[in-house]
């Protein structure tokens, strides 16, 4: 996957850079408005994540620029400014997502990871772990054939830890994705904890599930 | 009262003091001129009068055998009267004119008399001479009626007419109110456009308003534009750190140690980076960014967000009793903003709750017509001192067991504000809480 890293803040690029590698993307930086559009113009990207808070341009007239040159390439915008017109005009000259300042890199590549799977069906809707079948569009989760009940959380919090498989993701990061933004005071909430424990109980009704490892002292582990 | 209303009773009020005082006084002033001219002619008759006697006698004049004479007309609307006086007068040639009332053989009869004394060989005469006042005061009251009924009509076409005319007069009025004031939602939304009068007063209204509104929509766009650059600022660096330390945390054999402390960052920037982005919320409702443009029914609402918030319930073994007498929808709403306000209360019912606590929702219309929501909890209720602080902002203060109120009741203060509702608590300490969501 060629993706091409639109931030002026160099340390956030960078950041975005480690990430993006380390999950086997191949990473382009351009830190203004100019050095995007000319490597849109040169390369195929098959991502581009783009800020649209540019010292040069707006980053809105370059996702214009990409979208009336046909470009394949799917955009997620990422902003701090946080205007609501912002997203609406960004999601209505064509962005595939949008993505407010700060997030979890996690969030974002689960963001790449569900654009790709409706733009193009390369990702299986189906996931096997272990002895579980995960249908991703369907939100269900059975094992050989039989259906495990699990709540929307439930749900959410251990397709997140598949999604990121091997990965250690603290309290936080699953407290965010679960809840967004919405509530203020998370941090320091062991609704977490429950759910997983709820979660173990019902999938250990069928077989082990030792797979999900806790991490002393800093969150959740999914190993496969 | 309107001022149109008033222009018209002001002219109305005041063309009747008029009319009254004409009433009153038109009466003496006719009776003052009809008696004039009366005396002139009487005075002019007895001037006749003894001017025949002086020159021919008064034998000129027939007289009766008592050296008396009287001459009335067929209805006694004039008579002459002359008699012999036997004793003697002192005021011989003074002319006296009064109103007298004389019975006529059996009819009594209002006459101008003008009596006198006079010398005529050597013999005393009094002479009177009438004039019949029916006829005038008959014409007298016929002309006061006809003049006051025709004034009091004139008073009620012109009341009327007053009214067609000052509302005539007051519609740029109302079109400034309506079209600039009213239906303009928000400062940002302003246009400034002319309204057509050549009222300088309505002109001059219109064009202080314009100017009024493009100061206040200047102000707000400068506020925005604020806004979005303070968001970006803030932000930006929350991002580069949370992401450092995503990238750190991920790092294979990190001490269990330095685990803990990245881990410990991240609560703190946590900490940071959700107060930065509740102030910018409020800000940005404040600035008026959000569309209202939503109906929502508060009963479907309220049931989504302890849907969204049941495994909280269910953890802290709280139950939730609902009771909804009525339904509700608010119409011009964003129901997101809602949800956040709803959620925000319900949240905080459940964390100052008691384990195996209750929660109670109660819609119902108060007896004021209004929508209310009560969302009450079985917690640990909140100190009287502090009741009053709770939806300040940076009015942070701490509970007992040192949990913090946060910035959640002043978002949905500013939420509650945003939509013309009002949010009350009512709390007994050691009991529980009761918030009282009053719709507009």
């Amino acid at each position: 996957m060629n993706t091409l890293i639109v931030e002026d803040e160099k340390s956030l690029s960078h950041e975005i850079e480690i990430f993006l590698t380390r999950e086997g993307f191949n990473c382009d930086v351009a830190f203004t408005g100019k050095s995007a559009s000319e490597k849109i113009y040169v390369n195929n990207y098959d991502f581009i994540l783009l800020d649209i808070g540019l010292p040069d341009m707006n980053g809105l007239d370059i996702l214009r620029e990409a979208k009336e040159a046909n470009s394949e390439s799917s955009f997620i915008i990422l902003t701090a400014r946080g205007s609501v017109e912002d997203k609406v005009a960004g999601l209505g000259l064509g962005a595939d997502d949008y993505l407010a300042k700060p997030f979890s890199l996690l969030e974002l590549q689960a963001r790449m990871q569900a654009v790709l799977r409706r733009k193009h069906g390369l990702q299986k809707n189906t996931i096997k772990v272990h002895d579980f079948e995960i249908d991703i569009q369907n939100r269900t989760i059975t094992q050989s054939g039989k259906n495990v009940p699990l709540t929307k959380k439930e749900f959410d919090i251990l397709n997140y830890l598949i999604l990121h498989k091997n990965r250690v993701l603290t309290r936080m990061q699953l407290t965010e994705h679960i809840w967004g933004d919405i509530l203020e005071d998370d941090y320091e909430s062991n609704y977490i904890d429950v759910h997983i424990k709820n979660l173990r109980k019902k999938l250990s009704a069928f077989t082990n599930v030792d797979w999900i490892e806790t991490v002393r002292g800093i969150g959740y582990r999914v190993n496969v | 009262m309107k001022l149109q209303l008033k222009f018209v009773l002001y002219n109305a009020i005041s063309k009747a003091v008029i009319i009254l005082a004409i009433g009153a006084f038109l009466p003496i002033i006719t009776q003052r001129v009809v008696y004039n001219h009366i005396d002139n002619r009487l005075l002019a008759r007895s001037d006749k009068i003894l001017k025949v006697i002086r020159l021919g006698g008064l034998n000129e004049i027939m007289l009766d055998e008592d050296c008396s004479f009287g001459n009335y007309n067929i209805f006694k609307e004039e008579f002459v009267s002359i008699e012999p006086l036997h004793q003697m007068v002192n005021d011989i040639g003074t002319i006296k004119i009064e109103n007298t009332e004389r019975d006529f053989e059996g009819e009594i009869l209002k006459h101008r008399v003008l009596s006198e004394a006079f010398l005529f060989d050597n013999q005393l005469y009094a002479l009177e001479i009438g004039e019949g006042l029916i006829a005038v005061e008959q014409i007298n009251n016929t002309l006061w009626y006809f003049t006051l009924w025709s004034l009091i009509a004139v008073i009620g076409i012109s009341i009327f007419l007053d009214l067609g005319f000052s509302r005539f007069l007051m519609r740029p009025f109302y079109s400034i109110i309506n079209r600039k004031l009213r239906t303009i939602n928000h400062p940002t939304l302003f246009e400034p456009s002319q309204v057509k009068t050549n009222t300088y007063e309505f002109s001059y209204l219109n064009q202080s308003i314009n100017e009024m509104m493009q100061k206040v929509k200047d102000a707000f766009l400068v506020e925005k534009e604020f806004i979005n650059s303070a968001s970006h600022e803030l932000l930006t660096p929350v991002t580069v750190l949370q992401t450092r330390f995503e990238n750190l945390i991920a790092e294979q054999n990190l001490p269990d140690d330095v685990a803990d402390k990245i881990v410990e960052s991240q609560k703190t920037l946590m900490r940071l980076s959700k107060t930065v982005k509740a102030l910018l919320l409020i800000s940005k409702i404040e600035n008026a960014q959000y569309l209202k443009k939503e109906s929502a029914n508060i009963r479907e609402l309220s049931q989504d967000v302890l849907m969204e918030i049941s495994e909280r319930l269910i953890s802290k073994g709280i139950v939730v009793e609902e009771e909804w007498n009525s339904e509700y929808i608010f119409h011009n709403c964003n129901k997101s903003l809602l949800h956040t306000l709803i959620l925000n209360i319900v949240n905080n019912a459940i964390k100052y709750n008691k384990q195996n606590g209750k929660i109670m929702l109660h819609g119902s219309f108060n007896e004021n017509g209004k929508y209310v929501l009560k969302i009450s909890d079985t917690g640990m209720g909140i100190e009287k001192e502090n009741l009053k602080n709770i939806f300040g902002r940076f009015k942070r203060f701490h509970a007992d067991d040192g949990a913090s109120y946060g910035l959640g009741l002043p978002i949905v203060k500013t939420i509650a504000d945003f939509h013309g509702i009002l949010v009350e608590a009512e709390s007994v300490k050691g009991e529980g809480s009761t918030f009282s969501i009053v719709f507009p």
